[in-house]
């Protein structure tokens, strides 16, 4: 039983060393696979893989010091299998690597999902398999679609092909469908609020910090970004966003544990970033500056959530100065998500509204868009207190596992710290380093401050009440 | 040029033989029997497997002789045959060194062994006929040498599903043999030809040549199920597991699918039977019963029956495939006749495992059954994702060529056929693999029998493992040499003539 609790860490290790060392032009063609196979890297999927990898590495850290022996070879071999889609995608160059490792982790992804054997995560893993199917079946459809129009299963010609299609609202129609329940587009999203948090608390760190994104890579490499101009998606995608990020907010705070605080948080993060995908449907010629953003917003999304989950299952210590300490290590990545100044959210934050200046971007939505950044920022605060406050209401008190110290600890450290070692994608705006963040300090604070108001105005009228 | 003559037959004479010598066998030589049995299933298939290989390097392997004037019974090796005979080959060696486990102990052995061999022997002349004379030869052969097999545990049940499977088949083998007749009356013994024989035919016969089609794809459509000609096929699940596995993975429902391939490719022509309007007709017919199969299986408790309704689903994958018009669907459909064989022999192997071990026949006595038994329930697994046509499997590859050739000759709809079929294929595999690995064991099995060490008997184990290694190969390695996609790519490029 030692080997499948203590090899969890080891697993994602060869990707990450990829992610790290590989170069943004390497290619590996494996013409006898599936199609035709063509597997490589660039700048987009090295940030993807390197988050991805890390935390994967980071939770299954976790793991060791958090799994039960019961069915522990059952969850190693469904941990393995997710890993290797979630990866392995990444690094696909045509569809039918791509689609295959999206299967693969979709489907064993369920094996996470309902590891717990409760009816509670059955009927989750119900919900979660059968939005996924509906959602393979329209990328499967999309992919047909897209590269009979390309004549090529090389990714890479399926966007010029998909914007000079006759039929390139039903192409994209399907493709954002698809990989919109993986990401939790709003409509699409009800299996996650349910399977996120069932899932052992490892699991939900990767599915909220990683696999939500491999969804939204889905989109990057397949939508006709950079062809032309399509202000109508754009309208469309900004609305859904909002949707997501305001609405998601909306109903998470009414959540009373503490998980699944957290997977509204994912959706109403996903509807952000759903925003740049919108900037960068709409306006061709800025998706490259974008594209940097998104990365980077992804890096910073993942790291931070990662290290969110797995502070929901460890206990507080007991002495009073460790307890405050934990409570801020705790709450540091949370307050991250909203931008506090010199967090890897900051940067992400002041990168996203400088590509998604209404000035740069000419589609009748855009106007609204520093608006809807602003109210989502509150909401993300408003999410992360509620996170802490039912966290801080269930939280036990005493030891925890190693593993669950190393795991979690690494998480937030990677989170808070080594992000700023971290290669970032090249391109991306140059206001949002350290002297941005002390320059546009305000902007980043005021919103922060509303929310932490709202959220002890709530907290003491609730205390009040009771 | 004896070699060219002697292959064929051989192939042929190897399981007819072992038939022979099966039949005359006292019951109690069991070794003896399944050393015969063996052997000649393993020289079949280097036999097959020389075809092959002479076939890709462009020989030609031919027998031919007038049985009655004007009626020649030919044996001719193709492409074509190679991907069906091929097919049959593999297989039986498996499936025969299933049987041997799953019979273990069982009465009339010699005599089912004997038919065995002779159904598969039936099979290769089937994939070996040159013309429809000898098809039909073969075809009605196969209907006979199956009947006991379907009828082999002797049971009501089985005798009645016995009956039912006899009316069906001669029923369908006479119109079968109605068509046949009225073609070679009206424009004489045709060989199996590439691009058909009536590419530029008269008018007059057209109105004739269209209800022949009828008659014809009527009379093969029983073996290969089409609804509303398919209701044979569920009950004849009540054979015993190995019979189930060669019946719905090669031997009837392909040789018709297999008859429907020869008709409209290698008689009619596709560009004519485009013309004639009929593939339209066919496709709706496929569609139609592609859905149907689907829609039923849903509904079924009973594993095995499952499996049937669909097979019926599956093996229409095939028909609709011929009637996509461009060479990329056409061999999605052709290559569905293997990638459907491997999957579905792979799922009836691990249910017989489960009943032959456990006792289990019901879907919801399957609780658990992956702790108990993780070999089968890994195979039966693959072969579900498989059949929903998840990649990188066989049927991915299937699929993802007929939605693609669907897409470039302007048939959409198709491509809403095959996902609609997914996700019904889902709904009826996913709960059940679900019920293996994540339900708890909630009653003892109804009949557990125990091996030792292993899962169950090694006989039974073995012949799952290999086809599941084959129905992921044959998806991953679908762009290799000698895969079967390359194959129908080939027999597309020789004998389809788009």
């Amino acid at each position: 039983m030692s080997f499948y609790r203590y090899s969890l860490p080891l697993l994602p290790l060869p990707a990450l060393l990829l992610a790290l060392l590989a170069d943004p032009g390497w290619r590996l063609e494996l013409p006898w696979l599936l199609t035709g196979g063509l597997w490589g890297m660039d700048e987009l999927r090295q940030t993807f893989l390197l988050l991805t990898a890390l935390l994967w590495l980071v939770a299954g850290i976790f793991a060791v010091g958090y799994l039960e022996n019961r069915h522990l070879r059952r969850f190693w071999v469904f941990w393995t299998l997710t890993l290797s889609g979630n990866l392995g995608l990444i690094v696909s160059f045509d569809v039918a690597s791509f689609y295959s490792f999206f299967a693969l982790m979709t489907f064993a992804g369920y094996g996470l999902v309902v590891h717990e054997g409760t009816d509670e995560a059955n009927r989750a893993g119900r919900v979660y398999l059968a939005m996924a199917v509906v959602g393979e079946m329209a990328i499967l459809a999309g992919f047909l679609m897209a590269s009979n129009a390309a004549g090529s299963t090389v990714l890479a010609e399926l966007p010029p092909a998909v914007a000079g299609s006759d039929r390139r609202w039903l192409i994209m129609l399907l493709l954002l469908t698809g990989f919109g329940v993986k990401a939790g587009l709003p409509v699409l999203h009800f299996w996650l609020p349910l399977a996120h948090p069932v899932a052992p608390t490892p699991a939900s760190a990767v599915l909220s910090g990683a696999m939500i994104k491999a969804g939204l890579l889905g989109w990057l490499v397949t939508l006709p970004f950079g062809q032309v101009s399509l202000p109508d998606w754009g309208n469309i995608l900004v609305i859904l966003g909002a949707v997501g990020a305001l609405g998601g907010a909306a109903l998470g705070v009414f959540q009373v544990r503490p998980k699944t605080v957290l997977a509204y948080s994912s959706i109403s993060q996903m509807g952000l970033m759903t925003l740049l995908v919108a900037g960068a449907l709409a306006a061709s010629e800025q998706f490259a500056a974008i594209f940097a953003v998104v990365a980077l917003y992804v890096l910073h999304h993942g790291l931070a959530k990662g290290s969110l989950f797995l502070s929901s299952a460890m206990s507080l210590p007991a002495g009073r100065w460790q307890r405050w300490l934990m409570w801020l290590a705790i709450a540091l990545p949370g307050l991250s998500l909203a931008g506090l100044p010199f967090t890897s959210g900051a940067m992400a934050k002041l990168a996203m509204k400088d590509v998604l200046k209404p000035s740069g971007l000419d589609f009748p939505l855009a106007e609204y868009l520093p608006l809807l950044m602003t109210a989502g920022t509150i909401a993300t605060l408003l999410l992360v207190w509620r996170f802490l406050w039912t966290f801080g209401a269930g939280a036990r008190t005493g030891a925890n596992p190693p593993g669950r110290w190393l795991g979690w600890a690494s998480a937030t450290v990677s989170s808070l710290l080594l992000f700023w070692w971290l290669p970032v994608p090249s391109g991306l705006p140059d206001n949002a380093g350290f002297s941005a963040m002390q320059a546009r300090a305000w902007s980043l604070l005021w919103p922060v401050l509303v929310a932490t108001i709202l959220a002890g105005v709530t907290w003491q009228i609730a205390r009040l009440r009771k | 040029m004896t070699t060219g003559v002697l292959l064929p037959v051989l192939a042929l004479m190897t399981s007819l033989l072992a038939s022979v010598v099966i039949f005359a066998l006292p019951e109690r030589m069991h070794g003896v029997r399944v050393l015969i049995n063996l052997g000649a299933a393993g020289l079949k298939l280097v036999l097959v497997g020389v075809m092959i290989w002479g076939i890709a390097q462009g020989r030609e392997y031919e027998v031919a002789f007038e049985m009655l004037p004007g009626l020649r019974f030919v044996l001719r090796a193709d492409a074509l045959s190679m991907l069906f005979a091929g097919l049959s080959g593999v297989l039986w060696l498996l499936t025969t060194i299933y049987a041997v486990g799953y019979l273990e102990d069982s009465p009339n052995r010699s005599r089912f062994f004997g038919f065995f061999s002779l159904c598969v022997a039936s099979t290769t002349g089937v994939a070996l006929a040159g013309n429809l004379f000898t098809f039909f030869l073969f075809y009605e052969m196969l209907t006979l040498s199956t009947y006991p097999l379907v009828v082999h545990r002797g049971t009501e049940k089985a005798l009645k599903a016995g009956r039912n499977y006899i009316i069906y088949t001669l029923t369908g083998g006479a119109v079968l043999l109605l068509a046949i007749a009225w073609l070679h009356g009206l424009v004489g013994d045709l060989p199996f030809q590439a691009g058909g024989h009536f590419a530029d035919v008269e008018e007059a016969l057209h109105g004739p040549l269209t209800i022949i089609f009828v008659l014809l794809i009527a009379g093969l459509g029983v073996k290969a199920a089409l609804v509303p000609l398919h209701g044979w096929l569920p009950q004849a699940m009540v054979a015993p597991a190995p019979v189930s596995a060669l019946l719905h993975a090669v031997a009837v429902v392909k040789a018709g699918a297999f008859g429907i391939v020869r008709v409209v490719f290698e008689v009619y022509g596709v560009s004519a039977a485009h013309a004639l309007g009929l593939l339209s007709g066919l496709a709706v017919v496929a569609a139609f019963t592609i859905i149907y199969g689907s829609v039923r299986a849903l509904y079924q408790v009973d594993l095995k029956k499952r499996l049937a309704f669909s097979t019926i689903s599956q093996v229409s994958y095939i028909v609709l495939g011929l009637c996509l018009l461009g060479p990329v669907g056409v061999a999605g459909g052709l290559v569905h006749l293997v990638h459907q064989g491997i999957m579905k022999i792979t799922l009836f192997f691990c249910a017989g495992n489960y009943a032959e071990t456990l006792g289990i026949h019901r879907i919801d006595e399957l609780d658990g059954a992956g702790r108990r038994m993780p070999a089968t329930s890994v195979a039966f697994t693959l072969g579900a994702f498989g059949m929903i046509g998840a990649p990188p499997l066989a049927g991915f590859i299937t699929k993802w060529k007929m939605g693609s050739g669907a897409l470039t000759v302007g048939m959409d709809w198709v491509v809403v056929v095959l996902v609609v079929s997914s996700l019904l294929n889902a709904a009826y595999f996913l709960p059940v693999v679900h019920r293996l690995w994540f339900a708890e064991q909630r009653t003892p099995w109804p009949q557990e029998r125990r091996w030792g060490r292993l899962e169950t008997s090694a006989w039974l184990i073995w012949p799952p493992m290999v086809t599941t290694v084959f129905l992921v190969l044959a998806g991953l390695l679908a762009a290799m040499p000698f895969s079967p996609l390359n194959w129908a790519g080939l027999i597309v490029m020789r004998e389809v003539a788009l």
